[in-house]
């Protein structure tokens, strides 16, 4: 199979993976999502009132042109106005996944790049000290909350010893990732590093048991070129496919690190937006996302055939 | 060209020397805003913003305690006219709306029908305003006028109304349906501050972003929910500290004299403001000199801020202040008047309830949960409103789990199965459910009801549920007993009284309580101005509440707000809270700190 051949059947087959998606969160909003009419009649209202913003907002129709509506949107990529902020969700959208992803790249690119650095060497010294005090300490570490991370981290970093800003954000893309960003990104890159280092550690490991191993150690390569040309490159796939997972959630970030570093970032919103039954932001961020998730997807798919030449398109 | 070039540098340098740094105040909120458009918005933090760039027609003096209404646009206060019934607002001349594209260049004054076209708007069915309320059902011809819109589909702002009249440029007079003696309090709110028409169908959906009042300070920077920036209006005409109601043995109000007394106001050029949800950051910002005022300490650092209600040692060293106050709210467990069990006005019925009320450990509600920041509720009308009686006291509400067993034993509450739970008179089970938000405080909370009702032998059973859910059953009734808070919009004690007012069954009295010497009490008191004979209605209308007992009476929480020792004329008022109007920086002060 060509490779558009390949990409026009995946495409195909994103779009009642898409639908799926959009029913599911349209009946999780209307069945748990919380009736918004009584959140902005504010402190006093009566059912005439509540009604008039049913009407409003359009949550008084029948569920199925509640739905279609949901489809055009969709369609046209108009989600309209967020209906706790009047803002268009668009501009809702643009202007948060800017902050999200000055953090979450470089925690992706730190992570995976000490990760794999880490995963290589302990996996090459596998059962000595020097493996077993790493595998401990991720295990330690990964038994503790984020949350305790983030706030200790804050208290010690940011006011007890005032290397970092406690919080805040700026317009300016530099200063955020000079000033603002740096301990955000250290607690996260802390937080994620040590389940990626065991996954890639047993991935490297895995590879390192191979016959093809054994045959190029016998034919005299040195331990550098098994390990990075042979052992990495092919420990790469499972690796790529666990990035390829991981790369939708960069655009919605983190829900606590935005929260007590202040960053206005998707993460954050999307968590207010439920608090707020505010169901445009919710639906326009859901499907964005579940596009995103397939795109990726496929871009992994393709990217296996340029890491190993074997893998074909079927 | 190296001459001009120092001469240019020289000239440079010496306007550096002579320039006055801005004067920046930075400070937070507890909770994202949602846009400053007075008519619309909803939530508390996001008015308190609104007020620095609006101004209600009427204004809170900013040191009088208890609060006084004070002319804010208008020349003066109105005077009550026929009964309560007519209130006549001259607009002051020469007021001007900070500059706009809206405007196309020219000037814009502020003038009566601005005031006439807020009022409207408040009521337009397309706009669903929040506080419709203030003015539903109260002016003469409003609501046919806004009936006969509805009919007609069109809400032509040009339609006079018969309780809107304007008697030149800048008199409006205003008729009301009854006598309302406190109707003025709502135009000291920003939800009737006068707005500019053109503005508003210039931004059309988008008002919430575009702000333009006759504030001391325009919005010139939102960055929704992470950032807010106030700068000083040009166009302001400038204020004075007025010291007349002053306490001049309050150390506050004192410093306030000192630092901004005589001076014209605003001070500050700039104020940025950072929406922080979390108390750790929020804290630690204020603590690392990031921010200069903390509003509202939450209880988890009052150990640390002021352990044994005495500010720290370590705070007093570097200058903080602390402010403290109890603020004019009220929290409370409402029950349903409707429901089978717990409701009803038969003295079995009220001695169930009493016996509840009497069982509640809300003693241990102040000292644990609140963690001795609150003082217990002894009436409907917390201090700092008019109508407050700090002699009056509520001993039927205080614990007493011998009092609680004996009332229920009396009217056939008993146990007749022998579960350890007693049964209602006819022998069927006596299960109340308890309904509350979801959070970590809610769930204590309901933690101690259990606790407290396990004690006297009463089931309890707790349901938390999202916010707009528990809105949606505590208005059609469908709870037994829930948690409720008021916080004032005004300080008068109807805007309490009215939570328990028999016509607003379904839409503010969701106890449904329904009780008709309490409904003439309420309707006696709207129609009297502030006297000892409304004062005693009042007491009357807190003693039905106790009685009846459709509610257990909470608390009114204490707050302590921090500032910096760089920080002057702050004075936190109780309605408007803080007032950059008033406040100062020393630049120099917080300089000479963060270049430490």
């Amino acid at each position: 199979m060509s490779l558009s051949q390949f990409l026009l059947r995946r495409i195909l087959q994103a779009l009642p993976t898409l639908l799926g998606v959009m029913l599911l969160v349209f009946v999780l909003f209307n069945w748990v999502g919380g009736d918004p009419a009584y959140i902005l009649a504010g402190k006093i209202s009566d059912p005439a009132r509540i009604a008039s913003i049913r009407q409003q907002l359009g949550v008084d129709q029948p569920y199925w042109v509640q739905f279609w509506i949901f489809i055009k949107q969709v369609c046209t990529f108009n989600f309209g106005r967020s209906w706790s902020t009047s803002e268009l969700v668009s501009d809702i959208l643009l202007s948060r996944v800017g902050p999200t992803l000055t953090v979450m790249i470089p925690v992706l690119i730190l992570e995976t790049l000490l990760a794999v650095l880490f995963a290589v060497l302990v996996a090459y010294v596998r059962g000595s000290l020097t493996d077993r005090m790493v595998m401990m300490s991720c295990t330690v570490a990964m038994s503790i909350s984020f949350l305790v991370y983030i706030i200790v981290g804050q208290w010690l970093f940011g006011f007890k010893l005032g290397w970092f800003p406690v919080q805040g954000w700026s317009d300016s893309v530099i200063t955020n990732l000079v000033h603002y960003a740096p301990l955000p990104i250290f607690l996260t890159v802390l937080v994620e590093l040590a389940p990626s280092l065991r996954l890639y550690r047993s991935f490297v490991l895995d590879e390192m048991n191979h016959d093809y191993v054994r045959t190029a150690r016998a034919k005299g390569l040195s331990e550098h070129a098994v390990m990075l040309k042979h052992v990495l490159r092919n420990a790469a796939i499972p690796i790529l496919t666990n990035l390829g997972i991981a790369l939708p959630g960069l655009f919605v970030g983190s829900f606590l690190i935005e929260v007590f570093f202040s960053i206005p970032g998707l993460g954050r919103e999307v968590v207010e937006s439920v608090n707020r039954s505010d169901f445009p932001v919710i639906k326009a961020t859901t499907v964005y996302l579940a596009i995103l998730t397939m795109l990726i997807n496929l871009l992994v798919d393709v990217m296996y055939r340029w890491v190993d030449p074997r893998v074909t398109f079927k | 060209m190296l001459l001009s070039a120092t001469c240019w540098l020289a000239a440079d340098s010496a306007f550096a020397q002579d320039a006055q740094p801005l004067k920046v105040l930075r400070t937070t909120l507890r909770t994202a805003e949602t846009g400053f458009d007075p008519q619309r918005i909803n939530d508390l933090y996001s008015t308190d913003i609104a007020w620095q760039i609006f101004e209600p027609v009427l204004d809170y003096d900013y040191l009088a305690r208890p609060v006084k209404l004070v002319p804010g646009v208008a020349q003066a206060v109105p005077l009550a006219e026929q009964d309560g019934r007519v209130y006549t607002f001259h607009i002051t001349p020469g007021i001007y709306f900070a500059d706009d594209p809206a405007f196309k260049g020219k000037k814009r004054e502020l003038v009566a029908r601005d005031l006439e076209y807020a009022l409207k708007r408040l009521l337009d069915p397309s706009l669903n305003a929040p506080y419709s309320w203030l003015v539903e059902n109260r002016i003469v011809g409003l609501d046919a006028f806004v009936a006969a819109a509805k009919r007609t589909g069109k809400y032509d702002y040009d339609v006079p109304v018969a309780g809107l009249q304007l008697l030149d440029r800048y008199t409006l007079k205003i008729s009301l349906t009854k006598p309302d003696y406190n109707f003025l309090y709502i135009f000291a709110m920003p939800q009737t501050a006068p707005v500019a028409r053109e503005v508003i169908e210039a931004y059309a959906d988008d008002t919430m972003a575009h702000p333009v009042g006759t504030g001391p300070f325009r919005l010139t920077e939102w960055v929704r929910k992470s950032k807010i920036v106030l700068e000083r209006n040009p166009n302001y005409r400038g204020a004075k500290l007025d010291t007349r109601y002053a306490d001049l043995h309050n150390e506050w109000d004192r410093e306030v004299i000192a630092s901004i007394g005589g001076k014209r106001l605003p001070i500050l050029d700039r104020i940025e403001i950072y929406p922080i949800e979390e108390e750790q950051p929020r804290f630690l910002s204020f603590m690392n000199n990031q921010t200069d005022i903390h509003d509202e300490t939450s209880p988890v650092y009052m150990n640390q801020v002021a352990p044994n209600n005495v500010l720290a040692p370590s705070l007093v060293k570097r200058g903080i202040r602390a402010f403290r106050e109890v603020e004019p709210e009220l929290t409370y467990d409402e029950f349903n008047m409707e429901d089978p069990i717990v409701g009803g006005y038969d003295t079995q019925h009220v001695a169930l309830r009493r016996a509840m009320v009497l069982g509640h450990r809300r003693d241990q509600e102040v000292q644990i949960i609140r963690n001795n920041r609150a003082m217990v509720a002894e009436s409907p009308i917390p201090p700092g409103v008019v109508g407050y009686d700090p002699t009056y006291t509520a001993r039927d509400q205080d614990y007493d789990a011998q009092r609680a067993k004996a009332l229920l034993d009396m009217f056939g509450y008993v146990d007749r199965d022998g579960d350890g739970y007693r049964e209602q008179p006819d022998g069927s089970p006596l299960t109340i459910n308890y309904l509350l938000p979801t959070g970590m405080q809610y769930t204590k909370l309901a933690a101690l009801w259990v606790k407290s009702m396990n004690a006297i032998g009463i089931r309890l059973t707790v349901s938390q549920e999202q916010f707009a859910d528990l809105l949606r059953d505590q208005q059609v009734g469908k709870f037994m007993l829930t948690g409720a808070a008021w916080i004032a919009d005004y300080p008068d004690a109807q805007n309490f009284l009215q939570l328990l007012y028999g016509p607003y069954t379904g839409s503010s009295n969701r106890a449904r309580f329904k009780l008709p010497a309490y409904d003439l009490a309420y309707q006696q008191s709207l129609t009297m101005p502030d006297s000892p004979e409304r004062n005693a209605l009042y007491r009357e209308m807190s003693r039905l509440v106790l009685a009846y007992a459709p509610w257990r009476l909470g608390v009114h929480r204490s707050y302590t707000h921090l500032v910096h020792h760089w920080v002057h004329g702050y004075d936190r008022h109780p309605i408007a809270h803080t007032r950059f109007l008033y406040l100062d920086v020393d630049i120099d002060a917080r300089q000479a700190v963060q270049g430490r």
